[in-house]
Formats: C-alpha cells, structure tokens, sequence
C-alpha cells in the first residue's frame, strides 16, 4: 500500500516535469500568439492577454501582402533552395564520411583532423575574408588567364551551391563527421560480399553502403533541411537579394523600417492608434510564417527521425 | 595479385571521394584562414580598382581592437570577449545537463511518449538564430510577463528563494539567472537532446538486467552503467555545445560591424583572430576538464 502510494507520488512529479518542460519549450512561440491573432485594430486592448478581445488575421494577411509583395511562390523557393542544399550535402558528405571511414588513402588521418578543425573554427570568423574571396575569385589564376578579370560572385546563387557542393555549407564538416562514425560502424562483411560478388568500389557503395545508411541520411537531412531554411548568415552575405524568406523577414523588420512598416498597415486596415504594437504583431506573424511549412515537414518526417536514431549510429 | 589491385583501386577512389572536400578546405578555409591572418597584421584599404592593399603594421590592428576601438553599445572589447565567456561557461554545463536529462524522460516508457517526443526534439527547429533571437523580446511575451506578474519570470523564484531559503545571495542571483534564461537555454538542446537518446538506445539492455540482477538501485545504475558507457557522447554533446554558443555569440556581429559598417578590415581581422584563438583556449580547457574527470571516475 505504501509503496503504491509511493509510486504514483513519482509518477505524478515525473508528469508534471514532462509537462512543465514542454510548456518551457514551447512557451516562447505560444507567447506570439495571442498578438498575432489579434485584429490589427483592437491591438493593445488592456484587458485581454491569452485571449484576443477581438480575433482577426490581418497580421498574416499583412506578411503575405506586404512582406511577401504578394508573391507567396518566395516560401517555395526558400523551401525548394533548403531542399537542394540539403540533397547537396547529404551526397557530399556521405561520400567524404565512407572516404574516412572505410578506405584507408594516405593523410586520411590528416583529413580527418581537418574535418575536426573546419568545425572547431566559426565560420563568422572568416566573413570578411571569405566575402572579398568571393568578390574576386579566381581559381589559381584561370580566370584572370581567359578571362582577363576575376569573377565576381556575391550576391550570385551560384556561390551557395559552390560552398555546399565543396562541402563549406552550414555546418557540413558535422555531417561528415556523423556520417563517418554511420559508416565505421557498419559490419566489414557487407563489403567483403560485396566484393566477392565482384562489385566494384562505386557499385559497393552506391548499391551497398549507401541504402544501409538510411537512418543516417534521414537524420542528416533533416538538420540540414532545417539549418538552410534557417540560414540567414550565407544567404544574407553572398546572396542578399535572393528569395529566401528568412533573409527578407530579417530585414524588413529592422527598427529603422518601424515607421514605414506602421504606415502601411495604417493605410490598408486603418490601425489608427496602435502603431507600436503593430509592427511587432506584424513582425511575429512573419516569424509564424516562416515558422509553419518547417513545422508541417517536421511532423510528417519526426516519427521516422526518432525510429531510426538508434539505428543512425552518430554514437560510435 | 587480384587483391592487391583492389585494394590500390579502393585507396584511390576514396581519395577522390574526399577530393572535392579537399579543394573545397584550400579555396573556402585555408586561404580565408590565411588572409585573416595576414590582414590582422596589416592596414588594409581597398584600392581604385577594387583592389586589397596592404601595408604591415605589426600588432597596431590588435592594440587598437582592446584599446582605442569600442562595440556597436560602446563597450570596449574585452568585456565583450568577458560577458560571452563568462555565458558560455556557465551555460555550457546547464545545456549538456538539460538535454541529458530531457533524453533521459524522452527514452522512459510512459504514456504519451510520441507526442512529448516531438515536443523535446523541437528545439532542433526553434533553435534557429533566426527565431531564437525573434522570440527572446518580442513585444507580445513582455505583455504577456507584465500582466501575469512575471509567474513564469526569474523575479518570482528568485522572491521565493530569498523569503523561505537560508542561501547565500550569490547562489540565489545565479539561480534567478538561470531561471530567467530557461527559455533560451532550452532552444540550444535540440541536437545535443537527439545525440543523447541516440545513445541512451544504443546501450544494450543485458546491461541493465545485470545491474538488476546485482541489486543496483535506478540511481546506481545511472552513474555506474549509464553514464560511463555515455562518455563518448557527452564529450561530443558538450563540444557541439560550446561550437554552438560560439556561434551565436554577439561578436559576430561586431565583426561585421569592423569590416563592413567602419570600413576597418584589419580591426574586423584582429577581431577575427582573437575570437578563434578564444574559442580554441575554451575547447582546451574544456577537453582537460573532461579528461580530468575521466580520470576521476576511473580511480
């Protein structure tokens, strides 16, 4: 009886720390939306705090109007540009990862010692050098040999897809690394049938190695989908003007646009006195959006993320 | 015979599977790493034809960094290079321990546990700086925090502790600290709250059953069987931390500040080289700490 008694005190205290927990994590998105689901008008009303004295989406009308100028097809660009730096990466780095893991070319270790060090060293601190890099490239002197002049390549797509491509993207010396340890940690038999099999090396990996690493890409490629959605700092330095949502949220709401971003909501849902307010709704509705599609993919691929983590073999 | 060219074919293939790594570490690393270097030591202007001149002048960019130079709040930098250590050391451990703690319930047999898995793995997603930095003062979570009373806020456990509690006003200021930095400390976990369960499942259970079987109580078992055979995965956790909270360190933005709003490359460089050779002391004395504490465990 005691010990019953005992036994549902802990299960109580462990429900309400989950519970407790869950809310910590979500409490910074649940704080947005009672502003954002607010009509623009009645924004500030002081006697509502969860609940919207009066509901209204014009805030999310707004962001598609104003920030997206009416062409929504930027969340699909932005989605799509995620989606091919992810494939990207995980092909890259798979490769680099089998490279270290399982064949044994002279320096390997060397290389991998660099694949540690590339990780170790924040990208922030090559800004400046990476971005006059890119501003006048050239690869040992071939342009400059045809072209006569170096090639300019900020604010080019292309520079993306170079860094992701070279593997230089978004934290791409992890993926390596977490492929490495996938690919170490496969049994040496698989390959050894292979070969008596006669396959060769790219037919063992493609056919082989690679479908045996599922787990592994899934997991990749979902930090990888999510991080280039997120990221603002390539985006932003070597392709400001592209269609990528977060880099334009970012910098339309800049305190510098305040006035400007107030006035228009004034001119299309006449929010007469609300105009602080205003475009912190609008800012946080902007974030939702971004928020959403990222969200909709993460539910759809988590149950398999969570599956197949023991299976991902990252631990090695 | 047959064998040996194998093995030749293999070594060669795998090399030109690292290859484009390769040309990619010399042409996007090296030679950015190189040039940060060089310009932290030089004057650097930008010439007529859009052109990098140098002119050295030995260690003037660094002296100017700490002496003559302020951050964009006008802080001089050192106490800028002080506040983001002092946070990273003290968020370090909390974060490792957060997210050990979250893989712990996440990997417990419970009712419910789908959905709370996915609520622990979303900090993967709003983890991004992006929304990270959106969220953290958004005008709708100060109203909401004015009109409850702060209820969620540091303030109140803070009061709490000071009222009913003999500790030391030290330890409670650290501990309001840390309360009011939950939300932010809870965005970091998502990676490290993934590694762990990873590994968690990857322990066998005849571990367990012996431990059972010896009499080991749930907390025994934890220290003895559970975190040692975690040690791998705790070193990489709290070396992705520390990467992580690099990256999202306010310094990023004063070098940017140097290079493109001041228009000084060879400050924003000495900057640059002072923020790497910081985060490499860190990874230092962090890596000597886990050693040290290995050796503990193994006496």
């Amino acid at each position: 009886m005691k010990s019953k008694a005992r036994r549902l005190l802990i299960n109580l205290f462990l429900a309400s720390l989950i519970i407790g927990i869950c809310f910590a994590i979500l409490y910074p998105i649940l704080t947005l939306l009672p502003m954002i689901f607010t009509d623009l008008r009645e924004l500030g009303a002081p006697d509502s705090i969860w609940i919207p004295s009066k509901f209204g989406v014009n805030s999310i009308e707004f962001v598609f109007r104003s920030i997206l100028q009416g062409k929504p097809v930027i969340i699909l660009q932005s989605l799509l540009y995620a989606f091919s730096i992810c494939a990207i990466q995980v092909f890259m780095s798979a490769m680099a990862g089998y490279a270290l893991a399982r064949t044994d070319f002279k320096g390997r270790n060397i290389v991998f010692f660099l694949v540690i060090f590339v990780f170790l060293i924040p990208r922030q601190s090559f800004l400046i050098t990476q971005y006059l890099h890119f501003k006048h490239f050239d690869v040992l002197g071939l342009f400059q040999l045809f072209l006569g002049h170096d090639v300019d390549l900020i604010n080019q797509p292309i520079t993306l897809y170079l860094l992701a491509i070279f593997g230089f993207s978004v934290n791409q010396s992890l993926f390596i690394f977490i492929f490495r340890q996938a690919f170490m940690g496969m049994p040496q038999e698989l390959e050894d049938a292979a070969m008596i099999d006669g396959a060769g090396f790219y037919r063992t990996y493609f056919k082989v190695m690679l479908p045996n690493a599922v787990p592994t890409i899934l997991t990749v490629a979902v930090l990888a989908f999510v991080w280039a959605y997120g990221d603002t700092y390539y985006t932003n330095y070597f392709h400001t003007d592209g269609p990528y949502f977060g880099v334009i949220i970012d910098k339309t709401f800049k305190d510098a646009n305040n006035w400007y971003i107030n006035n228009q909501a004034r001119q299309w849902f006449d929010t007469a006195d609300t105009n602080e307010l205003a475009f912190e709704a609008l800012k946080q509705a902007s974030i939702l959006t971004f928020l959403t599609p990222l969200l909709i993919i993460y539910f759809f691929v988590q149950k398999r993320l969570v599956e197949n983590l023991d299976r991902a073999g990252i631990v090695g | 015979m047959k064998k040996m060219k194998y093995r030749t074919s293999r070594r060669v293939n795998g090399f030109l599977f690292v290859l484009p790594w390769l040309i990619g570490f010399i042409t996007f690393f090296a030679v950015p790493l190189k040039n940060t270097i060089l310009y932290s030591f030089n004057k650097v202007d930008v010439g007529a034809s859009g052109g990098i001149e140098l002119a050295f002048n030995g260690i003037q960019n660094f002296v100017d960094l700490f002496v003559s130079e302020v951050s964009t709040d006008n802080q001089p930098l050192q106490r800028i290079f002080f506040t983001e250590n002092v946070n990273i050391f003290t968020n370090l451990p909390l974060i490792v321990i957060f997210s050990l703690f979250l893989a712990l319930l996440a990997n417990a047999d419970f009712k419910g546990r789908g959905i709370v898995r996915i609520i622990f793995f979303l900090p993967i997603v709003l983890g991004l700086p992006l929304i990270v930095e959106w969220t953290a003062d958004s005008a709708g979570r100060n109203m909401i925090e004015s009109a409850s009373g702060g209820m969620f806020g540091a303030r109140m456990g803070a009061q709490l502790l000071l009222e009913y509690t003999f500790l030391p006003k030290g330890v409670i200021s650290f501990l309001s600290g840390v309360l009011g930095n939950i939300f932010q400390l809870f965005t970091r976990t998502g990676v490290q709250t993934m590694i762990f369960l990873a590994g968690l499942q990857s322990i066998s259970p005849s571990h367990y059953e012996v431990a059972k079987i010896e009499g080991a109580t749930a907390y025994e078992t934890f220290w003895k069987v559970t975190l040692p055979l975690l040690s791998n995965v705790v070193v990489f956790a709290v070396i992705y931390t520390m990467i992580d909270l690099f990256l999202n360190s306010t310094l990023t933005e004063e070098i940017y500040n140097f290079a493109f709003v001041k228009s000084k490359i060879g400050v924003g460089s000495a900057l640059s080289v002072v923020y790497m050779l910081n985060v490499l002391v860190v990874l230092g004395i962090v890596l000597l700490f886990l050693k040290a504490v290995n050796c503990i465990e193994k006496n």
